[in-house]
């Protein structure tokens, strides 16, 4: 009943705040969809110009790779950037007095987060496809555990640099740094063998399997979805390690309540 | 730790040292033990720097005491982290406790939610809490837009809503103005009065504590000086101080004599006025007074005993315990 309870709570605070920074939320999304844009212009203008046609399918993986992207920068982000504000708030030792223990309200979080990104991701994919006209295969039943368990790895990073907050407080360039490694990670060829490691790398590929070659998930080389589901669980389990001992230091260091 | 019954919250040689690299280590908190009775009002009081803080945080777990032990009825914090938190709430100092953005009553229908209290069962109780602090018409107002009083208020209600039977109050009243902090301690009062909660108070308005609070714990350097009922200690400074006023300029010879009884007489006279202030060695020593005022003609516009304040009390013990640290 308590977790009920807590869980109808972030829920409805999470719908508030979302409704009361309006303005920041749709900015966010408009600066990426035009960031989309630009990227997707300028390499439809540089294809008209190369006589190969060597970037014939590199369209639907943009699409791809954008869409996998804002989901994990919206992910890693949306925790991390929650810990900070809730310490510069000063309500992050409130939240730390819930009897149902942080740990949980902030899988609680993640859960609402994620589903709420999930339906943004959809509207801005639906963008991205009318824009490029470009219509990628959308079996929802092969897309959904693929997408969970690629973001299993940028919930880890979140939860690295949310427990790294905790202590440091300013760690924001990390946030920039993090977001141009997302891309490299995306845009490395996965068949580098130890690309695969990276967070996002593998399961980027599967879904792009799914959503650009019509693939369906049992389709999918088992070995490549059990490879992608381990790389999300470690970087998930490194990360909830790190913001462990974080939490640990900071209450060790009385830190909690500072900014 | 052996627990006893009935006791509500129990610290035993709790103990906090800050160390930062480079720098000398902190004793916030000093090997510390009290118990709070089940409806106690406790105040904690001590100058800054005193762990009062430092020690409400420890029992809450938001810092991690380096040794002791804390119990709430009976049960160990630590071992029965986080799930004991439903017997606490708290209003903490120096932090705003509550989201600006959303309204009075969408921060109480949080802050309850995450405790695990539905609201549809508790509706009646936020609703009277809400009217009790004044905050009715501004329950559908977002934080941001009321006073430091109200922000205040919201903070506490916040808090008692959550229905757990000890609630820690720091520094309740900090930044209040003078009406505001008077209005917030009668409503405090008569809650704890009425509900028969357990509040541990921490505040630098002695007013408050001494108002609100049944019992107070001093504590000085990150230890406990004093602890008792605030009655007991108001009676363990109470002196034979009496001020006078006197009609007129002050008679003749008067001074002298009364100073040869009474060291420590002090003595303002105007051609209209008279203020004396002095201690009565013995209990006798009041008919001695009036003979001499009597005797020199004086007339006695008013008398009266002085009172000790929680002030005054809490002063002196912390001028006291600075006083042997620095012999010791």
């Amino acid at each position: 009943m308590q977790l009920v309870s807590a869980l109808v709570a972030i829920t409805r605070r999470t719908f508030i705040m979302m409704g009361r920074y309006m303005f920041n939320t749709v900015s966010t999304l408009i600066s990426i969809y035009m960031v989309f844009c630009l990227a997707f212009f300028g390499m439809k203008a540089f294809a008209a110009a190369s006589p190969s046609r060597a970037l014939d399918g590199t369209f639907e993986g943009t699409i791809v790779g954008f869409f996998t992207w804002a989901l994990a920068v919206f992910g890693y982000s949306g925790l991390s950037w929650q810990l900070i504000s809730e310490a510069q708030m000063g309500t992050l030792e409130q939240l730390y007095l819930s009897p149902i223990g942080f740990k949980w309200m902030c899988a609680f979080q993640v859960v609402v987060d994620f589903l709420t990104n999930v339906a943004v991701a959809v509207v801005f994919l639906f963008a991205m496809m009318a824009t490029t006209g470009r219509w990628l295969n959308l079996d929802v039943a092969s897309i959904a555990p693929l997408i969970i368990v690629t973001l299993l790895g940028a919930y880890g990073v979140g939860f690295a640099l949310g427990g790294l907050a905790l202590v440091f407080k300013r760690i924001q360039a990390f946030f920039q740094i993090v977001q141009f490694a997302f891309v490299g990670c995306l845009v490395i060829p996965w068949r580098i063998p130890w690309a695969k490691f990276l967070p996002l790398s593998m399961g980027n590929h599967l879904i792009y399997r799914v959503m650009a070659e019509g693939k369906r998930m049992w389709e999918l080389p088992a070995a490549d979805v059990l490879t992608a589901l381990a790389v999300g669980a470690a970087y998930l389990a490194v990360g909830l390690a790190i913001f462990s001992a974080s939490e640990r230091a900071a209450k060790t260091r009385g830190l909690l309540g500072h900014y | 730790m052996k627990h006893q019954d009935g006791v509500a919250l129990e610290v035993h040689q709790l103990k906090k040292v800050f160390r930062d690299r480079g720098a000398c280590e902190v004793r916030a908190v000093d090997g510390i033990s009290f118990r709070v009775a089940p409806g106690e009002v406790v105040g904690l009081l001590g100058p800054n720097g005193a762990g009062k803080t430092t020690t409400i945080k420890c029992i809450l777990g938001l810092i991690r005491p380096t040794s002791g032990q804390v119990a709430i009825f009976g049960r160990e914090v630590a071992s029965h982290y986080p799930g004991i938190l439903s017997q606490v709430s708290a209003v903490l100092e120096g932090s705003r406790n509550l989201y600006w953005r959303m309204t009075v009553w969408e921060n109480i229908e949080f802050f309850t939610g995450i405790h695990g209290l539905p609201q549809r069962e508790h509706r009646r109780y936020f609703e009277h809490l809400v009217e009790r602090f004044g905050l009715a018409d501004k329950r559908d107002v977002e934080v941001r837009r009321l006073s430091q009083g109200m922000k205040q208020k919201t903070a506490v209600v916040c808090a008692l809503a959550e229905l757990t039977p000890i609630v820690f109050l720091d520094e309740p009243t900090l930044g209040l103005d003078v009406e505001t902090s008077y209005e917030l301690r009668e409503t405090l009062k008569d809650l704890a009065r009425e509900e028969m909660r357990t509040v541990v108070l921490s505040s630098h308005n002695m007013d408050v504590v001494q108002d609100v609070c049944q019992r107070v714990i001093i504590m000085s350097a990150g230890r406990v000086v004093a602890d008792d009922s605030i009655e007991h200690l108001m009676a363990l400074f109470r002196t034979r101080a009496y001020r006078l006023v006197l009609r007129g300029p002050l008679p003749e010879g008067l001074q002298a004599a009364l100073a040869a009884h009474f060291p420590g007489l002090e003595v303002q006279s105007t051609p209209y006025m008279t203020h004396m202030r002095l201690r009565l060695p013995g209990p006798d020593d009041i008919y001695v007074l009036m003979d001499l005022l009597r005797d020199a003609g004086a007339r006695i516009e008013e008398i009266s005993q002085e009172e000790p304040d929680l002030e005054k009390v809490f002063l002196e013990i912390v001028r006291k315990e600075r006083v042997n640290q620095c012999n010791s």
